[in-house]
């Protein structure tokens, strides 16, 4: 298991690296000097000359060669530094850890809404096919699949609105803070985001559940006389579990590393935020920084998927 | 010798104030705010009129302002919902200017008593200019403190406006063209301090007044080399900086040894970081912030159907235009800009546009601005009017004469991918000209730094873009903008008569006889236009009715400045 682990971590690295350097040259490839906008805050549009240019660019370490600057940012990596925000001189890791817990619970509480969701419909599904209640599930499923969670969130936003007078807080309430409000931050992005994966989930369990079903240990139990719900509980529903899980770690891959339109509908100041912000703004430091991060959440993520299947599945094993 | 405490404009004549204009004025008239001639009198006869312990002459001769309402109550944290980003903490390097200035003083203000109308004193109690325009002598006020404890002096003036006017080595200056003429700022004792200009020129307090022209501590320079860049340098201004998480929030506290014991009333201000019109409108509406700047016309709507919410729409010094690049052909030609000026239905376009952003049918001088050309005359004149058959016979004319009867093809319009631009005015753009004269514009939609930097480096035929300057005055817009070589004149547009024009109004301080000038320089550019200009937008402030003392309801320009006259009736 060890020796597995430890091939799955050496073989992250060779990832990890093509993707610095992939951002590295992305960076720098895109159109557009980031540096024009300097002038551009605030109530004013002004755009810098040439020779203003030259002094910010050599004044901020941008006049030096690529290949120094690509080792520079290596080094900070390689001390474990995020590096600071390109502009101001802000510390990324600050920022980090101050946004992360909110697009972290936003990610953990969208899989679980997504599973209270997807999982019991998925099952009555398949128990139920092809009756009312399977066809109207689907229906809704593939509603819910179509509609962008982003979407979803700008309603939720109108509707409380204009209801009730109420929107999200716009500031971060760590949870151990006021747990109340922090709710208030993380819910509407969670459930929003649930509703589309909850979607996805309820479509996987019902193809697992069906397949489950027409296993032969499942007609055996049944000649047995298991009952149904013995039957689902011990039988279907852990062996169904397997594709719902694997599509649960890729999402919750991708929610970690910040859900940016459904933080951004919401006005969530979390990860994905952050990164529009970077975008906006274009912040090197913080922009290459964040991908390489959520990078690292996918390669962990996922090696914590493999290593879940053992657990559910004993047939599995890592030889 | 000048003095202290004249009007650097005439009122506005926008017709959009909620308040009682009528009362404003008679005030403000009072004072020879309101009256060109006046622009330059006494002191004592301008306020003579007034009761000695009216706010408004209170804040015109010593600069201590109150709020606007009786009894004021003190405390309470005012939470603000705007885009609060910046690349820099330095104002003169690109710092944001609404979220800096909280924490600073200048050396005049914009008295928000009277709308912004007039100038005031700040760190400097009073001021003189030379008969000839040529020395501005500031004498500077005792026993002001920056927030470190160390005394304020002339010294810290000349520090920060020498660095302004002429940057060392690294360091840029983007408010360099407003101080244009400024040759040197000398220190005369500790509390008087002298800029000494090459030449007159009539917008300098204009610029000094403006929410930039903060005074940063000489210390605070010397010890950062210059570069403010990277810190949150001490001022003497009403908030104190506690913390700025990036893109998230400012917090200032009340500085409680501001040299005007009045203010401010506020415990503090929580600036919250809002990118978008609608989540600040929502966010004021729902009462998360008390205040925005600007929301989107949508929750602006809802906010004026509210009786718990204050809304009222000020107008911008930003516009939305189209570069012409007078370099290449055929847009050198300046028929073929004069045809297109003449053709575009502004209306059409203000119009179409309703549902995004207000645009106002304006010349080439912003509705923000007291020199602006009133809009009625402007709804008479060729290229402005709604009726379009003649202008646009006229523009056929044109074209014809230029040698392009038949229309023009091949010609690119660049937009930015923001919907609004791309997807609303752009086409609309495109379907005018069209139709009126046969050019057929090829619309290419960029990210907006691709479009800056093709627009600085003049690789275009025509940009739709939305430029904001920072001072109303048509001479710092003019400098920069439309004088042959100036900084941001991307389309290379060059008029010797515009410039000897723009000159000659850089140089007379006569209120009347400088809106003369800007009369005529519009006529200019009506005729040869540098720009296609669709017209000066409006910022739409929103706020909770309990957050008052800002005086937005008599505002006539949107300066994004200090909120320190605010306080919380609750």
């Amino acid at each position: 298991m060890s020796r597995y682990i430890l091939r799955r971590l050496a073989l992250a690295v060779p990832t990890i690296l093509g993707i610095t350097v992939l951002i590295f040259v992305a960076m720098r490839v895109l159109p557009g000097d980031p540096l024009a906008m300097m002038g551009s805050q605030g109530q004013s549009t002004r755009v810098l000359t040439e020779d203003e240019l030259a002094a910010v660019r050599a004044s901020l370490g941008l006049d030096r060669p690529l290949y120094q600057q690509y080792l520079a940012w290596m080094q900070d990596i390689a001390r474990g530094d995020l590096g600071y925000s390109f502009w101001t001189r802000e510390p990324l890791r600050d920022q980090v850890l101050r946004r992360g817990p909110i697009s972290a619970q936003i990610a953990v509480l969208a899989v679980a809404i997504s599973w209270l969701i997807g999982v019991p419909a998925g099952l009555i599904s398949a128990l139920r096919r092809n009756s009312w209640l399977d066809n109207l599930s689907r229906l809704l499923v593939t509603a819910a699949m179509a509609i962008p969670s982003f979407w979803v969130g700008l309603i939720m936003v109108l509707i409380t609105v204009r209801l009730f007078s109420w929107r999200p807080p716009l500031t971060i309430t760590q949870v151990w803070e006021a747990p109340l409000v922090n709710l208030q931050i993380v819910a509407g992005p969670a459930i929003a985001l649930g509703i589309g994966l909850g979607a996805v989930v309820m479509r996987m369990t019902r193809s697992a559940a069906l397949e489950v079903l027409n296993e032969d240990y499942v007609r055996t139990a049944r000649a047995k006389g298991l009952g149904q719900r013995a039957l689902v509980a011990h039988h279907v529903f852990r062996n169904s579990l397997l594709p719902v899980i694997t599509t649960s770690g890729v999402a919750i891959g991708g929610l970690l590393g910040g859900t940016v339109a459904t933080e951004t509908a919401f006005g969530v100041p979390g990860l994905g935020t952050m990164l529009v912000e970077a975008m906006t703004s274009r912040d090197w430091t913080v922009i290459q920084n964040l991908v390489l991060l959520y990078a690292l959440i996918f390669v962990v993520v996922n090696l914590l998927i493999d290593l879940s299947y053992a657990w559910i599945d004993p047939r599995i094993r890592f030889a | 010798m000048a003095r202290v405490g004249e009007t650097h404009a005439p009122c506005s004549t926008t017709d959009l104030v909620k308040i009682s204009r009528r009362a404003l004025a008679k005030r403000a008239g009072m004072l020879g705010l309101a009256l060109p001639a006046l622009a330059w009198a006494d002191l004592a006869t301008m306020t003579s009129g007034l009761a000695q312990d009216d706010p408004l002459v209170a804040a015109a001769e010593t600069g201590l302002l109150v709020a606007p309402e009786p009894e004021p109550k003190r405390g309470g944290i005012l939470r603000t919902a705007f885009g609060i980003t910046t690349t820099s903490y330095d104002i003169y390097q690109g710092g944001n200017v609404a979220v800096l200035t909280h924490l600073y003083d200048g050396l005049v203000r914009f008295n928000p008593l009277d709308g912004l109308q007039s100038i005031i004193p700040s760190l400097a109690t009073s001021w003189e200019v030379s008969e000839d325009g040529l020395t501005y002598t500031f004498n500077l006020r005792e026993g002001v403190t920056f927030h470190d404890g160390a005394p304020f002096t002339s010294d810290d003036v000349v520090a920060t406006f020498s660095r302004a006017i002429n940057p060392p080595e690294g360091i840029i200056s983007i408010m360099q063209s407003f101080y244009r003429s400024v040759e040197s700022v000398e220190a005369a004792d500790p509390l008087t301090v002298q800029f000494k200009l090459s030449a007159p020129q009539a917008d300098l307090l204009t610029a000094l007044a403006a929410p930039f022209s903060v005074v940063y501590s000489r210390a605070a320079l010397d010890a950062n080399n210059q570069d403010l860049r990277g810190v949150v340098s001490p001022g003497t201004g009403p908030f104190v900086f506690e913390e700025y998480n990036e893109a998230e929030r400012w917090v200032f506290s009340r500085n409680e040894n501001y040299w005007n014991p009045e203010l401010p009333y506020l415990d503090g201000l929580e600036l919250l970081h809002v990118a978008a019109w609608s989540d600040r409108g929502t966010a004021v509406l729902t009462d998360q912030a008390g205040f925005s700047w600007n929301v989107s016309v949508e929750t602006f709507a809802e906010g004026e159907r509210r009786d718990n919410i204050g809304a009222r729409q000020v107008p911008s010094i930003g516009c939305y235009m189209l570069y012409i690049n007078s370099r290449r052909e055929p847009f050198s030609d300046p028929r073929v800009r004069r045809a297109m000026h003449l053709a575009l239905n502004r209306q059409a376009l203000i119009g179409a546009f309703r549902t995004q952003e207000t645009i106002a049918l304006t010349r080439w001088i912003t509705h923000a601005s007291p020199y602006a050309t009133p809009g009625e005359e402007i709804a008479l004149l060729p290229g402005y009017r709604a009726e379009k058959d003649e202008d646009i016979a006229a523009a056929q004319a044109l074209l014809a004469e230029a040698g392009f009867a038949d229309g023009i093809s091949g010609v690119e319009l660049l937009a930015a991918s923001v919907a609004p631009h791309a997807e609303i005015l752009a086409p609309a753009i495109q379907d005018l000209l069209r139709t009126a004269l046969n050019i057929d514009l090829q619309i290419r939609v960029t990210e907006r730094a691709q479009l800056v930097e093709e627009e600085s480096a003049g690789n275009f035929d025509l940009v739709l873009d939305t430029p904001t300057i920072t001072v109303s005055d048509f001479s710092a817009i003019g400098n920069l903008y439309f004088r042959t070589d100036a900084s941001q004149n991307f389309g290379g547009y060059s008029n010797p008569q515009f410039d000897e024009l723009l000159g000659a109004a850089d140089l007379e301080m006569d209120l009347e006889a400088r809106t003369a000038i800007f009369r005529q320089i519009e006529d200019v550019l009506d005729e040869d236009p540098p720009w296609i200009l669709i017209g000066w937008t409006f910022h739409l402030p929103m706020w909770q009715s309990y957050f008052k003392g800002h005086g937005m309801e008599a505002r006539t320009q949107s300066v994004w400045g200090r909120l320190d006259t605010g306080w919380l009736d609750q």
